[in-house]
């Protein structure tokens, strides 16, 4: 097949292989063409290379190791020394090449001492500690809170509470923030759905709308304002008689203007306001206002860093 | 109908062409509509509207099954049942086998993906069909191989031409493939756990995968065009001695391969490295079906301006070369890091399966619909439409998948100063939204090309239908008078 060197000659010059089918259905008899030939010696060369750089073959119980290797500093359990040591190329040293790598990046491994050692009024005022915050927290608050907190924080009204505004539930100051990461948060407030009558819970909606000068103060609103401040509703157990709330109960300050169960802004009318409230009333918020404990999951100095990135996100007191 | 009371005049078996052929582009117009709609889903989650039958999870299954299987499925069927009576010179064997192979694998098909829309699934890509279904699919594949084989024995031809031993390779392959990779244990008439375990259930899994593209979607495709390039182009294919070496190659050369799927997973490394090797072998004998295709038009390359039919044919094995390149090239090890788990991967699949299967499809059937409905294509123009959508949509699909896959590639390994991660991934989602527009409106052209063709066909067959039924009116009248 090699007699033929001109591969690219008009086929009408090489004889068929005298079958034919269906009619008019013919094969020339070609030879193979030589870059094609060539390129396939090729890849076998390659694949033979391949063989040799990584394992490959098995070979009765064991297989051919490869002349790849991959090196990785170990810490000796016994003595606590880092050691190099060299491996045979395999996926498992790879990872480990690759995880020590990254955890020896030497300005990380100073950075991360050195925030350890501070408390947070340090790290608040030190520039270069703070890039290294944001460094760290965008990687752990993308990956643990951004999934219900949003990308930025923003939280989502009804749901989520945002972090980048003054409202906190549960206190807004670092060493709180720091506090709900570490053991979590059960926001709870009773159903007054059946301790109220439709009407009553009519009247304390207008009484909280009017809290926020949502709504002008009338006859209802008074009302409202009776069963808030007596112990008919007793609402004012957790909110406070000023309605400003309690953050040792996570209960919600009701005179800020923000909302984060109940999405008074998005409502148009002065009834669609009303009615969001008293549904949120009658049903109360029972386990589904829950912020998982991070304790188990996070190191400590991933949490004092995430804390320290969530100050920093704009909100916090 | 005027068609079937002209049957017992045909020399051959084409009634049950004609059925899977309609029935493939019935297929291909809900496939790919399917496909259209969860990409869409990908780009605007809230497309699922919550409804569990509507979810991305349950019709990305509908979408494959109904493109490989219904549509290239029934698209092999009709072909191949065409080529083995013709290069065979021998009608179908078992015509009642055959009319079963038809409403077996069409009623399968639409089992297949109401189950999978009611949430039944085995889990194992492209075979989610629960055991039931996957008996039943065995018997269709038998029968299917015993009319095929029969009809060959039947031959009155010395020589078996080279479509068919594509086609015989592909039958025995995936009847194999079939039945091992679906080995399960019932525990209800809905639900089935596999006979084998953690990695080697994976590995069975990915040997089922790779090979279900090397057979059902390469070599029965190269069978198809081993027929229709050459008689399209009124010439000889270009080299039987390529077809001999290429055809060998690509058979042992694909069972190997399974494992490059399974890159960076719980593989063993040396079966890793074995199947990456033999994945760039593939290159050069799946080149060789290129070159023979393409080359048989070598001295006429002219056709490619006048004639629609032999630009969709010549297209088709160009894409069949760049992703058979690109194959290889993303089964190294290296490559495979940065590819695996991105949309590169979706891009790549879809540049051979609406590139080279569906195009080396649609060429075919151009050829192959007039001379079953015995008359001509209603309009060439329609044709050349077809195909600038379908070239549009698809370099629209594969563009925007390599931004996609290659961009979250790169940003999932990024590091900034202080070696921490330079992106979440939710980051990267966010930077995929742009390039799911775009492949989503590269689908939307694609399935614009199907409708062009569907409505060209059905033009096609009513005329066929018209001129038959005149011819007949005619004949009626000449016995008439005498």
């Amino acid at each position: 097949m090699t007699d033929n060197t001109n591969t690219s000659q008009p086929s009408g010059a090489v004889q068929t292989t005298g079958h034919a089918w269906d009619g008019d259905l013919q094969e020339y008899n070609n030879p193979l063409p030589r870059w094609w030939l060539w390129s396939f010696y090729g890849t076998v060369v390659f694949s033979i290379f391949y063989w040799f750089v990584y394992p490959s073959w098995p070979v009765g119980d064991t297989w051919i190791k490869g002349f790849g290797t991959v090196e990785y500093t170990t810490v000796d359990k016994a003595t606590g020394k880092e050691q190099e040591k060299e491996f045979r190329w395999n996926t498992r040293a790879l990872l480990l090449e690759e995880l020590g790598n990254a955890a020896n990046d030497p300005q990380r491994k100073e950075m991360l001492a050195t925030v350890q050692a501070a408390d947070y009024e340090q790290i608040a005022k030190d520039p270069k500690m703070m890039e290294f915050v944001r460094s760290v927290g965008k990687g752990l608050f993308g990956d643990n809170c951004a999934a219900c907190h949003g990308g930025g924080g923003q939280g989502v009204v009804g749901l989520y509470p945002n972090l980048t505004d003054d409202d906190w539930l549960w206190g807004g100051g670092i060493d709180k923030i720091h506090e709900t990461l570490v053991q979590g948060r059960n926001g709870f407030m009773p159903a007054f759905g059946q301790a109220l009558k439709p009407e009553q819970l009519d009247d304390v909606a207008e009484y909280v709308l009017t809290l926020s000068d949502e709504a002008p103060q009338s006859e209802a609103s008074e009302r409202g304002k009776a069963i808030f401040q007596g112990q008919v509703g007793g609402c004012y157990a957790c909110h406070g008689a000023d309605a400003k709330g309690l953050p040792v109960l996570g209960a919600a300050n009701l005179t800020d203007k923000i909302w984060t169960i109940a999405n008074v802004p998005a409502q148009k009318t002065l009834q669609d306001k009303k009615a969001v409230v008293k549904n949120f009333v009658a049903k109360g918020v029972n386990n589904n206002r829950v912020m998982p404990a991070w304790q188990d999951r996070l190191s400590p100095t991933d949490i004092k860093l995430l804390a320290v990135y969530v100050y920093q996100l704009g909100g916090a007191q | 109908m005027a068609l079937t009371s002209a049957l017992p005049a045909e020399q051959y078996n084409y009634d049950i062409v004609r059925k899977f052929t309609i029935m493939a582009m019935v297929w291909a117009v809900i496939g790919m509509s399917v496909g259209v709609y969860i990409a869409c889903e990908l780009a605007w989650p809230f497309l699922n509207f919550d409804i569990p039958a509507l979810t991305f999870g349950r019709l990305r299954p509908v979408h494959t099954t109904l493109v490989i299987f219904g549509f290239g499925g029934s698209a092999l069927f009709a072909t191949s049942y065409y080529i083995v009576q013709r290069t065979c010179q021998a009608r179908l064997a078992f015509p009642w086998l055959a009319e079963f192979t038809f409403w077996g694998w069409t009623g399968g098909v639409t089992l297949g993906v109401l189950s999978y829309m009611a949430g039944f699934s085995q889990s194992r890509e492209y075979a989610e069909f629960e055991w039931p279904l996957d008996l039943a699919i065995a018997v269709v594949w038998v029968s299917y191989i015993v009319v095929y084989v029969e009809t060959i024995r039947r031959r009155s031809q010395p020589h078996i031409y080279v479509a068919n031993w594509f086609f015989m390779a592909f039958l025995l392959a995936v009847a194999l493939l079939h039945i091992f990779n679906n080995l399960a244990v019932p525990i209800s008439l809905t639900k089935s756990y596999s006979l084998f375990a953690g990695v080697q259930d994976a590995m069975t899994q990915w040997w089922y995968g790779h090979n279900a593209v090397g057979f059902f979607l390469t070599a029965a495709f190269l069978g198809m065009m081993y027929y229709f390039v050459p008689k399209q182009a009124g010439r000889p294919v270009y080299s039987y001695r390529l077809s001999i070496i290429h055809f060998w190659a690509l058979i042992f050369l694909y069972m190997w391969a399974g494992g490059h799927h399974l890159h960076w997973t719980a593989l063993p490394d040396w079966v890793s490295t074995l199947s990456a090797a033999f994945s760039v072998l593939l290159l050069m004998p799946s080149w060789g079906g290129m070159i023979n295709g393409i080359m048989t038009l070598s001295g006429a390359w002219d056709k490619l301006r006048s004639d629609p039919i032999m630009l969709f044919l010549i297209t088709s094995l160009s894409f069949y070369g760049m992703s058979t390149f690109e194959g290889p090239l993303m089964s190294l090890k290296s490559v495979n890091a940065l590819s695996h788990y991105t949309d590169w991967t979706i891009g790549h699949v879809h540049s051979g399966a609406l590139g080279w299967v569906a195009l080396v499809s649609f060429g075919s059937f151009y050829h192959l619909i007039p001379r079953l409905y015995d008359t001509r294509m209603y309009s060439d123009t329609l044709i050349y439409v077809h195909f600038w959508l379908a070239t549009i949509g698809i370099v629209l699909y594969i563009t925007s998948m390599w931004v996609a896959g290659i961009g979250q590639g790169l940003m999932l390994r990024s590091f900034d100063d202080y070696g921490n991660l330079a992106y979440t991934f939710i980051e990267t989602v966010e930077f995929m939204h742009t390039p799911y527009v775009w492949r989503a409106l590269g689908g939307a052209f694609f399935v614009a090309g199907v409708l062009v063709m569907v409505y060209n066909i059905y033009m096609t067959v009513q005329a066929g239908r018209r001129e038959q039924a005149a011819l007949e009116a005619k004949l009626a009248a000449k016995l008439a008078k005498a």
